[in-house]
């Protein structure tokens, strides 16, 4: 099938594209409140009415912004572009993505009642020895089973694809490749924490064994954990790199490049976890040495995107008559919220990588690790730069789906949600890095630790963080007036679903580039040397395993 | 044609550009690095 055909989603797609972006964007609203009353209390002006608990409020915040926002919006968003570049689904694949829906919302469900319940306040990392009800466990088993479900309905609409074109010297859709890429990445990330909920937390929870392993637990978690934030990340980067040209009137920078850089995500997303446990004991140094390594590699595909991006927009504004140095700047669609938002987005990008290798620069990880600088530092990267791209390709993705327009008082409105999203996440992010740095811990409620003069100078931040964290929420609460607006409301119509071409100078893609097996084998190989020796350590030196705690 | 291709394809901004957030990545981390040391 010529790829020029097809411009717009089956109408049965859209549905199953549709079910998961509703999901998303209930999470992204009850998550956003239970933030919201987070930074409120945090102010210690604040109290939680009806024998709420501040930690079950932020398990919420976190299990259903991270963990429930995130993969029902990319599922959506992953459906609808597999649909548009590679061709519409088969029955069985789109009745995989439709048992892949029902299993993450029941598994959604059912985890979410355990912490409105106050069963399962354990966050969202869910560390043991915390210890949630196991109905809570059994519940993001069910999501991440049901993401491999609906994962395959789109990894082998690909597969049909390249069947249907063996031997054409056309490389395959980029968007589909970049799908099949993170749901590969996904699968394999989530082996981890699959083998640490089904072995040890879930029969611990159900009183079938007594103690746990919590080094191992937490190590199987953080091998998902790292890769998490990339599927998270690797969506926004499909709309960067594919569907912006197209909404800035630009081409692809290179084809090859963009391929390139995702399968560098892939193979260093996963043997890098231990970034995430610089600070903790039982894990020899040299491994922890070797993973930042490999995790500094990631700097690679960052700032090839970087590069990318820039010539991109500098390529379109010169196009458009900008001269001088940085002219091309002024050029470029400023008014249209579907470059707009998503470019703020990659705007914080900066500041948030550069926090990133703070973070990952081993022995400096001691002056932020557990301090509140490491949630500045996700709500830069996940809730700035990753959310304000998914938000921004919903302005035209969910009214290509129900047959409506993106009409130009929605698209201000839409702009100024992004607005204030910069502002608030300013103010916030900014507050949560410097308190950070001056000590301040993170997760915690709040307290003036007996008088201490330290915690008393925290104060002023938290403050700060409230005051950003309203600004975010009100401008949460006009993307949902927007989204529901291009749900049932907007005018009837067609908006375009935005594919970028390739330009013109850029190289043909080689071949080698779309060899998965290849990629798959190095990736087993640099995992299993990564993990292999330390994981054998942390089991062969176990101490004894530790009873369950409900500590809320 | 081809050459007239390439005198279009100005990056200089985007050179840049892309050495003004290495610059920003080296600052944010010498600062930190600064904090590290006095501290620990």
């Amino acid at each position: 099938m010529s790829l020029n055909k097809l411009t717009t989603v089956d109408r049965r797609d859209a549905k199953l594209a549709l079910a998961h972006i509703y999901v998303a964007f209930i999470a992204l609203l009850l998550g956003g409140l239970a933030g919201l009353l987070q930074v409120f209390v945090r102010t210690g002006q604040f109290t939680l009415p009806a024998g709420i608990g501040y930690y079950q409020v932020l398990t919420v915040h976190g299990v259903l912004l991270g963990l429930i926002l995130t993969t029902f919006f990319i599922f959506g968003f992953q459906i609808a572009s597999v649909s548009r570049t590679s061709g519409t689904f088969s029955d069985l694949q789109r009745r995989l993505g439709w048992i892949g829906f029902w299993l993450m919302t029941i598994g959604t469900t059912a985890a979410a009642v355990m912490v409105l319940l106050n069963k399962a306040t354990v966050l969202y990392t869910f560390y043991a020895p915390l210890q949630a009800h196991w109905i809570f466990y059994l519940g993001l088993t069910l999501v991440v089973v049901g993401s491999w479900v609906g994962g395959a309905g789109q990894v082998l609409r690909y597969v049909q694809w390249r069947k249907e074109n063996k031997g054409s010297k056309e490389p395959s859709p980029l968007l589909s490749f970049m799908v099949v890429i993170n749901n590969l990445m996904w699968l394999v990330a989530t082996l981890g924490v699959a083998v640490s909920v089904l072995f040890q937390l879930l029969p611990w929870s159900l009183g079938l064994i007594e103690r746990v392993d919590v080094l191992l637990s937490r190590t199987l978690f953080w091998y998902f954990g790292h890769a998490l934030v990339y599927f998270w990340l690797l969506p926004a980067y499909m709309v960067w790199y594919v569907i912006i040209p197209k909404v800035i009137g630009g081409k692809i920078f290179s084809d090859s490049l963009a391929r390139l850089s995702f399968i560098l995500f892939l193979l260093f997303s996963v043997p890098v976890g231990l970034h995430h446990q610089l600070t903790e004991p039982g894990i020899d140094g040299t491994w922890k040495f070797i993973q930042v390594i490999l995790t500094m590699a990631v700097v690679v595909p960052s700032l090839m995107t970087a590069f990318s991006m820039f010539a991109m927009f500098e390529l379109r504004g010169r196009e458009l008559g900008g001269k001088g140095i940085f002219g091309w700047i002024r050029k470029l669609p400023w008014n249209d919220s579907r470059f707009f938002v998503p470019f703020i987005g990659m705007l914080a990008f900066i500041p948030g990588g550069a926090g990133g290798i703070v973070n990952a620069s081993y022995q400096m990880n001691q002056l932020v690790h557990n301090t509140i600088w490491v949630p500045g530092h996700f709500h830069l990267t996940f809730a700035s730069a990753v959310v304000l791209t998914y938000f921004g390709a919903a302005f035209w993705l969910i009214p290509h789906l129900t047959g409506r327009k993106l009409t130009k008082s929605i698209n201000n409105l839409a702009n100024i949600s992004g607005i204030l999203w910069a502002i608030g996440m300013t103010i916030m992010s900014a507050a949560m890095h410097i308190a950070g740095l001056l000590g301040a811990p993170r997760r915690s409620d709040y307290s003036e630790y007996g008088g201490a003069q330290q915690a008393y100078d925290w104060i002023p931040y938290q403050i700060a963080q409230a005051v950003g964290g309203t600004i975010l929420f009100i401008a949460i609460l006009v993307i949902m007036y927007v989204v529901v607006k291009l749900i049932w409301f907007a005018p009837k119509g067609e908006e375009e679903f935005p594919v970028g071409d390739v330009h013109e100078s850029s190289g043909p893609t080689p071949p080698l580039l779309e060899n998965f097996k290849l990629w798959l084998v190095i990736l087993v190989a640099l995992i299993l040397f990564a993990y292999t020796v330390p994981l054998i350590d942390i089991i062969s030196n176990a101490p004894p395993g530790v009873k369950g705690y409900k500590l809320w | 044609m081809a050459n007239k291709k390439k005198s279009e394809d100005n990056l200089k901004g985007t050179f840049y550009a892309v050495m003004g957030v290495g610059i920003f990545v080296i600052l944010v981390w010498v600062y930190c690095f600064n904090l590290f040391i006095d501290r620990f």
